[in-house]
């Protein structure tokens, strides 16, 4: 190809050179398909074109051309064939010119020289493979096929895009039937991964699981350690008692309908501090009161608690009462707020009085010095906005009582002072039927129902300690223990695959999820039996890369059935022109490793022969 | 530290050693600027091996995958060149080039995720060490095509080309020429094994989707820098000027290896494509 090539050539075969300079030197349209210059150019066209047609989306219906380009350049696309530049009248003509001048080239450069074989199989190599590409465009067919399980079918079907531009499918027929005996799907063993989030930094990273590897988050400070590993863990929660301390008081409440205990459970002064009975038709409160002031006023009132909305903004905290649409000022700044709605219980669509009061939620709109930002504000979950985009972050809003908007037709309050005083009020319609002092563990008769009432414990610090037991050693529900070092110091967690939200570290700037990275399939296969005339000719299980092949059809295992796994896809193929491509192939292959290998190595021990 | 730290480590002190070496010029540094690159190449070698146990699979899955392999690639062509052929500027930056591959990677997901069933096949291991190795010459061929096009302005015609045995910059097109002649092959076969895999997996050996073109536009494109040789000069374009235009033309080449290789994701046509890498 160089030119210093060509003259060892002419050295080493003395005599046969002529012949090249001979042939039709005259013919002014035969050098020109001979032209080297040729060559360039319509590969450089090529180039162009294989561009186009990766930039412009190709086969389309005429309707998504309109709607990404407009009317004007779908009409050129369609007009040019830049919709489908590989199957257009001017690619083919470009591939015809490619083949003359690869046959005029060769044919004008034939020496029968053992070092041109190079040369000549590339460049016939590139016109089988062309003819073959040809013989699959006139004579090949490609479509697919969904069978069910146990059921035969004996056609297939192509898709095409009609002259009018609109997706069309062609029903072809099979020479045979092909019956699915059986369709099996393998999965892969379900996956988890560790991914840590630095929300100021907004990158993810996924970490290593490994147990007692001290693992640093690329680009910030934090680093994480994982202490202990469960593949199918459960979370026990158990209720302990801290201190005598009554920092966090929570009483333990049986609740009785005819001598059998109907409900129980513990309620929290400060957090779920009620319990709702629609059925009964009761509701049961535990208020701590701070002194014996406020529990003489109390137990005298049978005025409801207050729902109530709290926004706080740098320490500053200012209370709203429930009330709709109108608009509240946060006094020294400039925010407003006004509640929309509110629910007893979340994404709840019935009416409001028939919900329990599971979680309940108002909606909230803040209007502030960059516009109007709407949000939900869950009784429950005080601290869900931090986990969630919201527009005004530091406008920390919580809201309370919201449940008891609901009036229960009874209601029975469980009151307590520091001091020890326990009082208990019971209220129907509004009006306190009876007041009583109470103890632990006994029971109370609530009057006119028959129904009775017991606390049975008492923890002023409340917790729960989290306890993770293994199930199996399967991989179920894996979750993980891990260590977080920052910027507030070390922090343990239990982190559940299952858990739908982040696990946030205590600055509220650093999160891990330990999420399933999905089921994905492992091998799916189809047993399948080909039948002409009602008997079977043949069988094969075919899977993907591993095709059945019958009367020159080929049958590939291309897809499944992603919801029920019942079907399997089949790809049916006929390509005549294999063959032909295959040697073209095979001749390409061989040819460049001639030409740039073999004829060097060749040309150099012929000169040193020369020489000698 | 971890393996990939090292061995970005070892790769930049092995492009410093190929420095001192060109300012030095004796004949110890070449073996300490060598012994450096050899020993980034093991440690690339073994983080391949490593992945490729840990993962259960050929370790070409992915991009992070691919780029850890295109890495060791890379210094695996140049150190077979420079056993070939006696230069050393290039050395420099061919490790330059592979750390920069291998620090690429770095940036990218190295999630292990089993694989699809259509990538468990020999031809795909053939197709992608095929494609690599060609990806990893044409890398070569445009470092020294870079310093060809650095140099040449200060060379002044007529020099007196020393007769020495190493080859210098000055003929770096003709080196350029013969390293990608070495790598057209690898490409060759990488494209020819990957119609045959996908012939097995798909159906089909050739069917235009976006990573199947833009590989043959990387072809044609170092077609075209084969041919080129003999149609300037036919041209009244001189020698030298020749010259330049080719060694450009390898830029723009390199430039479409990659895009080939990685930016796929970008065009709109990725979203219907099985083979791109990220658009899944
Ligand atoms: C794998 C692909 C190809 C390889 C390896 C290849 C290789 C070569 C070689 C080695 C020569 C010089 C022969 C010599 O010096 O004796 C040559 C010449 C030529 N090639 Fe290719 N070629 C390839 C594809 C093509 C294609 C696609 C075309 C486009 C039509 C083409 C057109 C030509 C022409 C026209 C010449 C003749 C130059 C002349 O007469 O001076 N080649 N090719």
């Amino acid at each position: 190809m160089k030119a210093e090539t060509k003259n060892d050539i002419k050295q080493i075969n003395k005599g046969q050179t002529n012949q090249y300079e001979r042939k039709g030197s005259s013919n002014k349209v035969w050098d020109f398909f001979c032209s080297v210059k040729l060559a360039v150019v319509i590969i450089l066209v090529l180039v162009l074109a294989c561009i186009i047609g990766t930039v412009i989306l190709q086969e389309k219906t005429f309707d998504e051309y309109v709607a990404r380009y407009g009317y004007g350049l779908a009409t050129f696309f369609k007009i040019t064939q830049l919709n489908n530049v590989f199957y257009s009248y001017w690619f083919s003509v470009l591939l015809v010119l490619l083949c003359a001048n690869l046959i005029c080239c060769t044919i004008k450069r034939w020496r029968n020289t053992f070092l041109q074989t190079g040369f000549i199989l590339t460049h016939l190599s590139l016109v089988l493979i062309l003819i073959g590409g040809v013989v699959k465009f006139q004579l090949g067919v490609k479509g697919g096929v969904n069978v069910y399980e146990g059921k035969s079918v004996n056609y297939f079907l192509t898709q095409k895009i009609d002259s009018k531009g609109k997706l069309d499918y062609v029903k072809k027929d099979l020479p045979f039937t092909i019956a699915l005996d059986d369709f099996i799907l393998e999965k892969n063993e379900p996956k988890f991964q560790l991914v840590s989030y630095v929300k100021n930094k907004d990158r993810q990273k996924v970490l290593e699981v490994k147990l007692g590897k001290r693992q640093r988050v690329p680009g910030s400070d934090y680093k994480v350690t994982v202490k202990d590993y469960v593949p199918d863990a459960e979370l026990k929660q158990e209720p302990v008692n801290l201190s005598d301390k009554p920092d966090n008081p929570a009483i333990f409440v049986k609740f009785f309908g005819s001598e059998k205990v109907a409900a129980e459970g513990w309620l929290l002064a400060y957090d779920r501090n009620s319990y709702e009975d629609k059925k009964q038709n009761i509701r049961i409160e535990y208020i701590l009161l701070s002194s014996q002031q406020e529990l003489d006023k109390a137990v005298n009132s049978a005025e409801t608690a207050n729902a109530q909305l709290s926004v706080s903004l740098s320490g500053q905290t200012q209370d709203y009462p429930l009330d709709l649409n109108k608009v509240f000022k946060f006094e020294g700044t400039d925010y407003t707020v006004k509640m929309l709605q509110y629910v007893h219980n979340y994404g709840d669509r019935r009416p409001l009085g028939e919900q329990p009061t599971d979680n309940p939620a108002v909606q909230v709109e803040i209007n502030g010095p960059e516009g109007v930002e709407t949000r939900w504000v869950f009784e429950k979950f005080p601290d869900w906005d931090k986990m969630h985009p919201a527009k005004y972050k530091n406008l920390k809003i919580t809201c309370s009582g919201i449940a008891s908007t609901y009036m229960a037709k009874n209601t029975l309050r469980i009151y307590q002072t520091p001091e020890g005083k326990q009082v208990l009020v019971y209220i129907k319609d509004k009006r306190i039927v009876e007041t009583m002092p109470w103890e632990l563990e006994k029971r109370y008769t609530i009057p006119d129902t028959g129904n009775q009432v017991e606390v049975s414990s008492y923890f002023p610090s409340f917790d729960f300690k989290k306890e993770v037991i293994k199930k199996s050693d399967e991989v179920v529900m894996p979750a993980i223990l891990a260590e977080v070092e920052g910027p507030g110091g070390k922090v343990e967690d239990w982190i559940f695959s299952g858990n739908q939200y982040a696990t946030w570290y205590t600055d509220n700037n650093f999160a891990l999820v330990y999420e399933s990275t999905g089921e994905s399939v492992k091998h799916f296969t189809s047993k399948l039996r080909i039948e002409e005339n009602g008997q079977t000719v043949a069988e094969k299980t075919i899977r993907v890369n591993d095709p059945l092949k019958h009367k020159g059809y080929v049958i590939y295992q291309s897809s499944y059935d992603p919801e029920a796994g019942t079907f399997s896809g089949l790809q049916i193929v006929k390509d005549p022109g294999i063959p032909v491509v295959y040697s073209g192939f095979g001749a390409l292959c061989f040819g460049v490793v001639f030409i740039f290998y073999i004829k060097p190595f060749l040309r150099k021990k012929l000169k040193k022969e020369v020489e000698e | 530290m971890s393996l990939v730290n090292i061995t970005l480590i070892i790769y930049i002190i092995a492009s410093i050693a190929y420095i001192v070496r060109e300012i030095w010029r004796s004949a110890g540094t070449k073996w300490v600027s060598l012994g450096f690159l050899i020993l980034a190449f093991c440690f690339n070698l073994t983080m391949v091996a490593t992945r490729s146990i840990e993962a259960g699979h050929p370790p070409f899955s992915n991009l992070y995958e691919s780029l850890v392999f295109y890495a060791c690639c890379t210094a695996f062509i140049y150190i077979i060149f420079e056993f070939t052929y006696n230069f050393r500027v290039v050395g420099a930056l061919a490790s330059v080039l592979a750390m920069l591959i291998l620090f690429y990677a770095t940036l990218q997901d190295d999630t292990i995720r089993p694989i699809m069933p259509a990538l468990k096949s020999n031809w795909m291991l053939i197709h992608v060490v095929t494609y690599m190795l060609g990806y990893a010459a044409f890398g070569i061929s445009f470092v020294t095509s870079i310093i060809y096009l650095v140099v040449k302005p200060f060379v002044r015609k007529g020099e007196a080309v020393q007769a020495e045995r190493e080859i210098l910059p000055r003929n770096f097109d003709k080196l350029s020429y013969k390293i990608v002649a070495f790598g057209f092959p690898f490409l060759t076969l990488g494209m020819i094994t990957g119609a045959v895999w996908a012939k097995k997996a798909w159906g089909d050996y050739w069917s235009w989707d976006p990573k199947e073109t833009w590989s043959l536009i990387t072809w044609l494109a170092y077609l075209v820098y084969l041919h080129t040789p003999l149609v300037l000069p036919k041209m009244n374009i001189n020698k030298s000027k020749a010259s330049v235009i080719l060694s450009i033309w390898l830029l723009v080449a390199f430039g479409i290896v990659n895009f080939t290789f990685m930016g796929l994701s970008y065009l709109p046509s990725a979203a219907d494509s099985e083979h791109i890498y990220g658009s899944k």
